[in-house]
């Protein structure tokens, strides 16, 4: 795949609005096409061939949308989903359709946990009144940069929410299945659950290194020491167990 | 000539583990692995001697071993953690094989549930205090934990708590109280004002807490005292006079390096005076 021929940054003027039409990313003022993100300069024309030649004139008019998504900020896909959808008249001295010039990320858009996901997540603190977490997978896709989430102590288990002990449930360094309630604050972390029988601890190691055997929904036992731990277990289906 | 090949074979230091009935009341140090008993018959001078299965019971019963502080099992033998001298306690009601375990001397505190400690309240933030109690973390102790908490009747910055801990583990912050299962303060809440306040080591504090301990019997028939100790290694004394409290804080932390003949000496020295 050829390299992209140059990549702009926020109000780097690309083009003149006789040279191309503009595309997501992109604004115009006073007859010139502007970059409002920062990214790589794409042109492309109708039928899906893009072709990244600064100044080409295409046959076509055409809008092209491209996504917008901000990888390192969850927030971006959210609010960054805007799409310019301009057409020009072609005036007919000017039989060249304009190509349309947008700028896009070079990452693919973000996978996001949303809300009601089923996320695999590790334990990274715990406190007396939640654990936090830091979010590896969202259903089975991994994702390129963990998101942080907060189990609080009212949403580890569906009965008896007052009487539970975070210190009983995880401990730093378990591997827990969770599911998203909420996405939090604009500060705040994604807020999870555990609160049903398939939600839980999976993986979780003892005090002395190896990996423990679940006994019970609520208790792990070492198999060299033969310690008992207190977990929240999650009941995995046994077609996802692999023994 | 199989000796040196099994004795190579024993461990990468090329020095065997060592049984441990032959290495009490020496030194030993973290790394060290030990034999019980039963394995010292089986390892023999050579290591490598077959021998026939024996049918009765005997040969095949396990003595049970109870692991103290800083040892820790390790297959089928007992891994040195701290340094220190071996120590074994024979059973007392003879089902066991007794308990061995390592004395050794340590200064800095790890707060364990149950223990009653002395802290110093260092800041207030929210609804509970951060009270420094020589671990790695302050302490919180929540405003309500004490007997007849009102608004008026709450430690400041700065005041000598005795409580004990209701949480304390390596993966969350040390959470304590002054009061105990029912309600009842039971001694703990604020010390009073005046008094002094010195760190010893945890050895010595347990040498002071055992019971009809000496060293407490002749400071109590020296001068009248409050004395509280905490387990963290920290103790507060408060006499009549500051010169008599300066005087008990150096022979209480002196009573760690001193036999009991010159203990007695400088105790009869003092009564003179």
């Amino acid at each position: 795949m050829a390299p992209p021929v140059r990549y702009c940054i926020p109000g780097e003027r690309l083009c003149n609005l006789e040279e191309g039409s503009p595309g997501s990313g992109t604004y115009t003022r006073h007859g010139y096409i502007f970059s409002s993100l920062a990214g790589c300069l794409m042109k492309s024309s109708e039928n899906g061939a893009p072709y990244r030649r600064c100044g080409a004139l295409s046959h076509h008019t055409l809008v092209v949308l491209i996504s917008l998504g901000c990888a390192a900020d969850p927030r971006g896909g959210k609010l960054g989903q805007k799409q310019m959808r301009t057409q020009y008249p072609i005036p007919a001295q000017l039989s060249p359709a304009l190509p349309v010039v947008s700028v896009v990320r070079e990452t693919e858009s973000q996978l996001l946990p949303d809300v009601g996901a089923i996320v695999t997540c590790k334990v990274s603190s715990i406190n007396s009144r939640f654990a936090k977490v830091h979010i590896l997978y969202v259903g089975s896709m991994p994702l390129k940069n963990s998101f942080r989430g907060t189990i609080r102590k009212e949403d580890v288990r569906a009965t008896e929410k007052d009487k539970v002990e975070i210190y009983k449930s995880f401990r730093p360094g378990d591997i827990v299945l969770a599911k998203v309630i909420s996405l939090g604050d604009a500060q705040s972390n994604y807020l999870l659950t555990t609160a049903e029988n398939e939600l839980g601890v999976v993986v979780a190691h003892s005090e002395s290194g190896i990996q423990m055997v679940p006994i019970s929904w609520c208790e792990m036992q070492c198999p060299k020491t033969h310690t008992k731990e207190f977990r929240k277990v999650a009941r995995v289906q046994p077609e996802f167990l692999q023994t | 000539m199989a000796e040196p090949a099994s004795v190579a074979a024993e461990s990468l230091a090329g020095s065997r583990a060592r049984a441990a009935r032959t290495v009490l009341g020496q030194v030993v140090l973290p790394g060290e692995e030990l034999l019980l008993p039963e394995q010292e018959d089986a390892e023999g001078p050579g290591g490598a001697v077959e021998r026939p299965l024996s049918l009765n019971a005997r040969a095949c019963s396990r003595v049970r071993v109870v692991c103290g502080p800083g040892l820790r099992r390790c297959g089928d033998r007992l891994l040195v953690t701290k340094c220190g001298r071996l120590r074994h306690k024979e059973p007392g009601s003879g089902s066991g094989g007794g308990v061995y375990w390592v004395d050794s001397q340590q200064k800095r505190y790890v707060p364990v549930k149950g223990d009653h400690v002395i802290g110093i309240v260092t800041a207030k933030s929210g609804d509970i205090f951060k009270v420094d109690v020589g671990g790695s973390e302050p302490a919180s102790l929540s405003y309500l934990s004490f007997e007849g908490a009102t608004k008026r009747n709450r430690p400041n910055v700065g005041d000598l708590i005795y409580g004990q801990f209701v949480v304390a583990n390596k993966d969350m912050e040390p959470e304590m109280v002054c009061i105990d299962s029912c309600g009842r303060a039971n001694g703990m809440g604020v010390i009073g004002q005046d008094g002094l306040l010195f760190k010893v080591t945890l050895g010595l504090i347990r040498k002071l807490l055992a019971p009809d301990c000496e060293i407490i019997q002749e400071v109590g028939k020296l001068y009248p005292l409050e004395i509280v100790f905490g387990m963290n290694g920290r103790i507060w004394v408060k006499a009549k006079t500051i010169q008599q409290t300066l005087i008990l804080a150096n022979i209480l932390e002196a009573c760690e390096h001193m036999t009991s003949d010159q203990r007695k000496q400088i105790f009869s020295r003092l009564a003179e005076s």
